[in-house]
């Protein structure tokens, strides 16, 4: 009975890790019994599992996902740097709304990505060209959350602060960020998935190390495991930061969680 | 008089044009204000001579070649995520099982940057136009499907009650009230999957091809034509910004009581 009722309330995670289970299980058997598996073009989960092992033990992997964090990082922390600000002046003025929306919106709205040949080969194959990627990537979700925000921003708590004779200042920093971050956070999120393209693309493009060049070159010298090890490592880095951003989301703001489309 | 007040409303357009115009002025200029550096001037380029690169293409075919080549990618990936994403997600929408079944590889697809399939896809299924196919597909199809169940699990309970009182089939329930309702759901979607779909076409197209807008943006690139690559990127924003206005237009014409959200590109 307690059994029954536990399986009741956790359904969905049963339920999930009996699919996830099966499905390894029956890819495994399949490839071992009924289609011996070709190494060059087939992998299975038990010889992914082994390239793992290997690939966490060794340095390899570790050096490649610091130089791709590295510049991840840099570019992230530069496009919250100018994207917040950008975004708070573009909701208070009217006229650098005006002037800068359909510019930002027609630049956001485009595969910017397809720059990176040109940033590579401008900035290098190193750090600065794929944190370049980066930035441009991921600033427009910083702008454009950071300016809905603003915008919807309760106009009585401005009013009251001007009543009480608060400056420019107080207003930005007593009544809009606040209000501004839930936004902000979920604009994090959106600017996670587009700097991880940014990073993966320049890396596939031209590099030397990096977690997306060692996918590519696996694939290139037909090492299926550790490609494999490789997209689930990156699958792994991406739902960790994704469902950290989703958690802070709903701390900051519990009323915005229901009504959100992914 | 009426200067002012022509002003005063198209005062939108006249700062968004206008401000388009003077960073195009100031881009133009650059030559004359600044000698650039032997290397820096390698990379750089004019408005000027990208409008003339743009002619040139236009005018021997190049353009109409590779723009045939990613629209066909483009099209056919789009139309598969939409044959495979919309029904999956009125399926998982109505099903827990179901749901249940598939949330695990789709939370995690959809939180991963499916471009990192890109090296796999071109293994499997070579440099031919299947696997950019097949990375556009992978780029539309998780938000479609994801907008898709969302837009059903939201359907209102009552409606859903009253149909079935009535004594409605699943299949009239779902074209009552269950397709109607997910429309603008569906539609934000599908505007997602839009900018992912191009995403798919442009990098699909930098690797391991020889055709394609892609291919002439990353072939440019290697051979110092700047303005060259110019003209792809514009030609992509141009793209991307009428089938973005096409969506919304629909959007909002299906949609008009929901409530504005961020943008979500």
């Amino acid at each position: 009975m307690t059994l029954k009722t536990h399986f009741a309330e956790h359904r969905r995670f049963w339920i999930g890790l009996g699919s996830v289970v099966f499905f390894l299980c029956a890819w495994e058997l399949i490839l071992t019994y009924v289609f011996p598996v070709n190494p060059f073009f087939f992998t299975k989960p038990s010889l992914i599992a082994a390239a793992f092992r290997e690939q966490v033990q060794g340095a390899k992997l570790w050096h490649d996902l610091a130089i791709s964090s590295q510049a991840f990082i840099w570019g992230f922390s530069f496009a919250v740097i100018v994207g917040i600000p950008v975004g708070l002046v573009m909701g208070w003025r009217r006229r650098v709304e005006y002037s800068l929306d359909p510019f930002l919106t027609a630049l956001y709205a485009s595969p910017l990505i397809a720059l990176a040949p040109l940033f590579i080969i401008v900035f290098g194959v190193g750090v600065l060209g794929k944190a370049a990627l980066v930035f441009l990537l991921s600033v427009f979700p910083f702008i454009f959350n950071t300016f809905a925000g603003v915008k919807s921003t309760d106009s009585l708590l401005i009013n009251v602060i001007r009543s009480f004779g608060g400056r420019e200042k107080d207003l930005y920093l007593k009544v809009i960020l606040p209000s501004t971050i839930p936004y902000i956070i979920a604009g994090a999120r959106l600017a996670i998935g587009r700097g991880l393209v940014g990073i993966i693309v320049g890396e596939f493009y031209a590099a030397s190390e990096g977690i997306g060049f060692a996918i590519s070159q696996a694939g290139d010298t037909y090492r299926l495991p550790e490609m494999f090890v490789g997209i689930i490592i990156l699958s792994l880095i991406a739902v960790v930061l994704t469902e950290i951003m989703r958690k802070l989301e709903i701390t900051a703001a519990p009323w915005r969680a229901s009504d959100e489309v992914r | 008089m009426k200067a002012d007040k022509f002003f005063a409303e198209h005062e939108s357009f006249i700062f968004g044009t206008g401000f388009i115009l003077l960073l195009l002025v100031l881009w133009e200029s650059v030559p004359l204000w600044y000698t650039l550096p032997k290397g820096m001037a390698l990379f750089f380029t004019t408005p000027s001579k990208i409008a003339v690169a743009f002619y040139e293409l236009l005018r021997n075919g190049e353009i109409e070649k590779h723009f045939y080549v990613s629209a066909i990618a483009f099209l056919a990936g789009f139309g598969l995520s939409v044959v495979v994403g919309l029904p999956l997600g009125l399926l998982m929408g109505r099903s827990r099982t179901l749901e249940d079944l598939l949330d695990p590889y789709i939370t995690a697809a959809n939180a991963t940057p499916r471009i990192v399939f890109l090296p796999l896809l071109i293994l499997w299924f070579g440099i031919g136009i299947w696997s950019k196919i097949l990375i556009v597909f992978a780029g539309a199809v998780f938000p479609l499907l994801i907008n898709t169940y969302v837009g059903v699990k939201n359907v209102n309970r009552v409606l859903v009650n009253v149909v079935r009182s009535f004594g409605a089939s699943e299949w009239q329930l779902m074209k009552i009230v269950v397709l109607p309702n997910s429309v603008p759901y569906i539609i934000a979607g599908l505007r997602l999957a839009i900018g992912r779909a191009i995403l798919g076409v442009v990098v699909g197209e930098f690797f391991g091809s020889s055709q394609g807008l892609g291919y002439m943006i990353a072939s440019a690139a290697t051979n110092y034509k700047v303005d060259v690559v110019f003209v792809g990127v514009g030609i992509f924003m141009a793209l991307s910004v009428i089938l973005t206005l096409a969506v919304k237009q629909l959007e909002s014409r299906l949609a008009s009581w929901r409530p504005e959200t961020a943008k979500t590109f």
